[in-house]
């Protein structure tokens, strides 16, 4: 897809089996959009296919696909009812009206509005706007649901609410879902799979757990999660393990599964999470964490279940790392210029090739 | 007002005996002689007057013939108002009935527009201008007492045509407008004026029926009719001439002479049933200082002068109403230009009186026709 | 402090002194009354109008005497009496009437899409370019347009001429009722747009999206969606277009030929060339009667569509 001189979305093949949640994860201007709005026909791609049953669609007009989709602003229609509203998909689509009332009580139902449906839009809260607008997407049973970040403007306990609501009624239909969104923890809430995207390419398909746990390039790491980049140039590697040089010092990594083979003196960024670097006030207090460096304090942002410390690590070349300390029992807290020592294991500083 | 009366008559009575452009070329002397008060009864100059006109080629003849000589003679200027005449007169008449000075000295005006006024009240007697002793009866209004309006010339509502679209001669008859090779060819003015009269002859009726029986003449309004005529206003009728819309239109004879002046083949007859014959003339609103009336009474008296009226009415090619104007050399012996008795025996005139007792119910009539 | 007086500048010091001078002509406690004080030039300005009105209601109960050219002191219903049952009067006020009807369909018809597609176009050189067509005319009078139109639909003008090229023989497009109504429509067509732009603007280009992937076509989503949510749009612009048709002169006076006249050219008529002042102000207050009676109508037809988005129910 091209815009002008402008490739918003390049370079992105994917498959998504019937009744899977799939999040599409990505910073603005990442094409994620644009990817939704290609499957949903509102674009036209100019080169290849999409295909959904197994049909392709390129061809077919957005009000003949078969899909749902729920919309940022939610696009309800300000003059109608929150049942006409419900109705809209099912009349365009010549339903035998006799049955139009009943399906569209059973889908208020099920985004718990029953009762709701002579209500108008503006006389309903933001909440149950978002479900008015869930029940239209679903209630004509179609093959593919679209969420364009629907939950974007919702204060966050809404927020956390409708998501897991959204993945309720996903399992509850089992409709195939594609959601689309830049907030990282929706995405490892409700999706079954995430795609994240930069640039208009996909940079990284999996399950949560291992899009978190096992990011394939920097900017996954970087994007999903609080995650401190440290240059180091390869020593040697022995399997997926690699000896790295720091400014002198030793480190230890695992080489990440995008990158395939390091060669000898090969620039790397590696990348640890905040939480799993520990912080301590002596050395003896880190335990046998295999790599240990000495830092000061830069600063301490307290945010009530935990603290997060910005340290300035020296003998990794004055790096400032991000450390999260949440011990409930020993309280501990260090101020600005305190000296602290910082440990983490080998396995889970992810080592990627440049 | 009594004064002023008597000041005007010594003046004449010293004037009888000079020509009077001679007294006007003595007049010319007075501002140089110190003014207003050279002559004790000569009322105080106004700086200017105003002279509500129509503009174009009219308010142009109106400056060189009498208006240019006026200020010559006086030192008055004179300002040449242009708003419409019929958009003055509520205006004038608005003034008079609320005692304010009137917005303009004199009015230019149709005498059957005058005549309202003069009805109304609000026009000044005229009578005692002296050039009126050499006009022809034309000057003076049919049907109302005294001078309340002086006629300065008269025209004729001719039937002017494109010789082009008559390959067998002129037409001689307003039937000859029934020839369906004229359907939408041919124009009238939106409320039939000028057509009404000989609509009524050619109809089968008679001029003395006008007004108690006009049904012959709207009958052959009714006819016209299906030629789907244009209708419209002075300046309407010599653009279309002009851009090729109509071949023939019962029209002031003026309106065709300005196409053909750019150039148009356009010629005008009076048909056997005969043309509507009018007249233009000049009025005083009531209201004026005193001193203003005395100089727009002169500037009135001035325009009934053979050498105001000779280059004044040459420019809007039209007989004038003293005796002895030769016409311009276009004109000689052109029907529009009735000069001896027997030029006016094919045009109709009916009193003002007449027309504007009756002309709305007439303009209603016709529209009704035409636009039903 | 002096450095503080100093830093202190000089506007400020003015300012500070034409502040205590207006709190001094206008105390503080008066402030209540300052929006009052806002509405009251509109307040004189409509209060001269119902003066007018009363005024021209005065004059239309008076019958003008022809033989002294004066309205009579005695009122009577004459005039109105002339101006219900004469036919001619009919005639014009139906003309009038039945061309502002469709003078606002047709304008509306048009305008619709040239206002949408001002509004959605992703173009910005097409969106400018529709502007300044659009706003170009609102600088030409409407004198001088109707005059263009003399000009290009004259049997001499442009579109006679490519006829001529083609073999048809010369039309008379001009003085008709339809061109009357086609110099209206184009008059009117840039005020339709203005009214209708915002309208459209107003509503989010995702609810079509959101139609067309619920199902419906470029048609219905118009027919559902688009429509029924311009209607406030649609009722002001119609609202506009038919009271100015309705009230129109210039047109009417120019490309009707004298044979079309509009209420508005019978009442000139009336004060400028019949002198009746009398029967000219029966229908000009006939006119507003009818006028109001349209919006009325309309209002009750639509809903105060202008107002609210809400009200009816399908």
């Amino acid at each position: 897809m091209t815009f002008g001189d402008f490739q918003a979305v390049k370079d992105t093949s994917f498959d998504l089996p019937k009744g899977k949640f799939l999040t599409i994860l990505g910073p603005s201007g990442s094409g994620k959009t644009t990817l939704l709005r290609l499957i949903a026909g509102f674009e036209k791609p100019t080169v290849g296919e999409i295909f959904i049953n197994g049909q392709p669609v390129n061809a077919v007009p957005p009000y003949k696909r078969a899909i749902g989709m729920v919309f940022q602003k939610l696009a309800l229609f300000p003059h109608m009812t929150a049942a006409e509203n419900v109705a809209f998909p099912l009349k365009m689509r010549r339903h035998d009206a006799r049955n139009i009332g009943k399906q569209v009580e059973r889908y208020l139902e099920l985004v718990k509005l029953g009762g709701y449906g002579t209500r108008r839009i503006h006389e309903l809260s933001g909440g149950q706007q978002q479900r008015v607008a869930i029940a239209r997407a679903l209630v004509f049973e179609p093959d593919l649901l679209l969420l364009d970040e629907p939950l974007a403007a919702l204060d966050v306990k809404l927020r956390e609410e409708m998501q897991l609501e959204f993945r309720r009624i996903q399992k509850e239909l089992g409709v195939t879902t594609i959601n689309v969104t830049h907030d990282q923890r929706e995405a490892l809430v409700v999706s079954d799979e995430i795609i994240i995207m930069n640039d208009g390419a996909i940079q990284q398909k999996a399950q949560p757990v291992r899009a978190y746990r096992a990011p394939e390039n920097p900017f996954v790491a970087h994007f999903i999660g609080v995650t401190n980049f440290i240059e180091a140039v390869a020593v040697s590697a022995n399997g997926s393990t690699v000896t790295l040089t720091c400014k002198g010092r030793e480190l230890v990594g695992v080489l990440a599964a995008g990158s395939a083979g390091l060669a000898q003196a090969a620039r790397c960024t590696c990348a640890i999470r905040a939480e799993q670097v520990r912080i301590a006030p002596s050395q003896d207090r880190l335990g046998k964490l295999e790599t240990q460096v000495r830092g000061q304090v830069n600063d301490a942002i307290f945010e009530g279940e935990r603290i997060v410390y910005e340290i300035k690590v020296a003998e990794l070349g004055d790096v400032l790392m991000k450390v999260f300390d949440h011990d409930p029992v020993g309280h501990l807290q260090f101020g600005p210029g305190d000296i602290v020592h910082l440990g983490w294991n080998a396995k889970d500083l992810h080592v990627f090739a440049k | 007002m009594s004064n002023d009366d008597k000041r005007l008559s010594t003046m004449i009575s010293r004037r009888t005996l000079l020509h009077s452009m001679a007294a006007a070329g003595a007049a010319t002397g007075l501002p140089m002689l110190g003014g207003t008060r050279a002559f004790a009864q000569e009322p105080q100059k106004p700086r200017e007057i105003i002279v509500r006109a129509w503009g174009g080629s009219w308010v142009e003849a109106l400056k060189a013939g009498v208006s240019d000589p006026f200020t010559k003679m006086t030192g008055i200027a004179v300002r040449h108002d242009l708003t419409e005449d019929n958009e003055i007169q509520p205006k004038v008449w608005a003034a008079v009935a609320q005692k304010r000075v009137p917005p303009i000295h004199i009015n230019w005006d149709t005498t059957t527009n005058a005549t309202k006024s003069a009805l109304r009240g609000v026009t000044e007697d005229l009578s005692d201008l002296p050039n009126l002793k050499s006009t022809t009866e034309l000057a003076k209004p049919v049907g109302l007492d005294g001078y309340p309006i002086v006629n300065t010339y008269g025209y004729v509502y001719v039937l002017a045509y494109r010789p082009e679209a008559f390959p067998n001669g002129a037409p001689k008859s307003w039937k000859d407008l029934l020839d369906p090779k004229l359907k939408r060819r041919i124009a009238f003015y939106n409320d039939g004026i000028g057509f009404h009269f000989p609509a009524q002859v050619a109809g089968g009726g008679k001029i003395e029926d006008i007004p108690n029986n006009m049904q012959p003449a709207w009958d052959f309004v009714t006819m016209m009719k299906q030629q789907e005529p244009l209708l419209g206003e002075d300046p309407d009728f010599t653009t279309w001439f002009q851009k090729g819309e109509i071949d023939a239109a019962c029209t002031i004879s003026t309106n065709a002479r300005e196409a053909r002046k750019n150039g148009i083949d356009i010629k005008w007859v009076v048909p056997e049933e005969g043309a509507k014959f009018d007249t233009d003339g000049l009025w005083i609103p009531k209201g004026l200082p005193a001193n203003e009336l005395y100089w727009a009474k002169q500037y009135i008296n001035l325009a009934l002068t053979k050498e105001a009226q000779q280059v004044w009415l040459d420019g809007l090619g039209l007989p004038g109403v003293v005796p002895g104007l030769t016409p311009p050399a276009d004109l000689a012996n052109d029907p529009s230009y009735p000069t001896k008795p027997e030029d006016f025996k094919n045009l109709i005139r009916v009193s003002s009186k007449v027309q504007v007792q009756n002309e709305s119910d007439w303009f209603a009539k016709f529209k009704q026709i035409m636009q039903g | 402090m002096r450095t503080y007086r100093v830093a202190y500048p000089l506007t400020w010091r003015a300012m500070d002194v034409l502040e205590a001078f207006v709190a001094f002509v206008w105390p503080p406690s008066f402030r209540a009354a300052v929006p009052y004080l806002f509405l009251l030039p509109a307040l004189i300005l409509v209060g001269l109008l119902v003066l007018g009105l009363i005024q021209i209601a005065d004059t239309s109960m008076r019958v003008l005497d022809r033989d002294t050219f004066l309205l009579s002191d005695a009122y009577s219903l004459d005039n109105y009496r002339r101006a219900l049952t004469e036919p001619f009067f009919a005639t014009i006020a139906g003309r009038s009437i039945i061309g502002s009807l469709i003078v606002t369909v047709i304008t509306l018809v048009f305008a619709f899409p040239y206002a949408y597609l001002m509004v959605r176009t992703s173009s910005s050189a097409l969106r400018k370019f529709l502007l300044v067509a659009l706003f170009l005319p609102f600088f030409i009078g409407q004198v001088v347009r109707a005059y263009g139109w003399l000009i290009i639909l004259g049997n001499q003008g442009i579109v006679n001429d490519i006829l001529g090229h083609a073999g048809i023989p010369t039309l008379r497009l001009l003085y008709n009722y339809p061109a009357v109504l086609f110099g209206l429509v184009q008059y009117m067509l840039p005020f339709a747009v203005l009214m209708l732009a915002p309208a459209l603007t107003a509503i989010p280009e995702e609810l079509e999206a959101a139609a067309g992937s619920l199902g419906a076509s470029w048609l219905k989503t118009f027919r559902h969606v688009v429509l029924p949510l311009a209607r406030p749009g649609l009722v002001g612009a119609g609202l506009v277009v038919m009271t100015l048709s309705l009230t129109d002169f210039a047109i009417p006076a120019m490309l009707g030929g004298g044979s079309q006249d509009f209420i508005a050219n019978a009442i000139y008529d009336q004060f400028f060339r019949t002198s009746d002042q009398g029967l000219g102000a029966t229908l000009s207050l006939l006119l507003v009667a009818v006028g109001s009676l349209l919006v009325g109508v309309v209002f009750t037809a639509f809903g105060a569509g202008t107002l609210a988005m809400g009200g009816r129910r399908k």
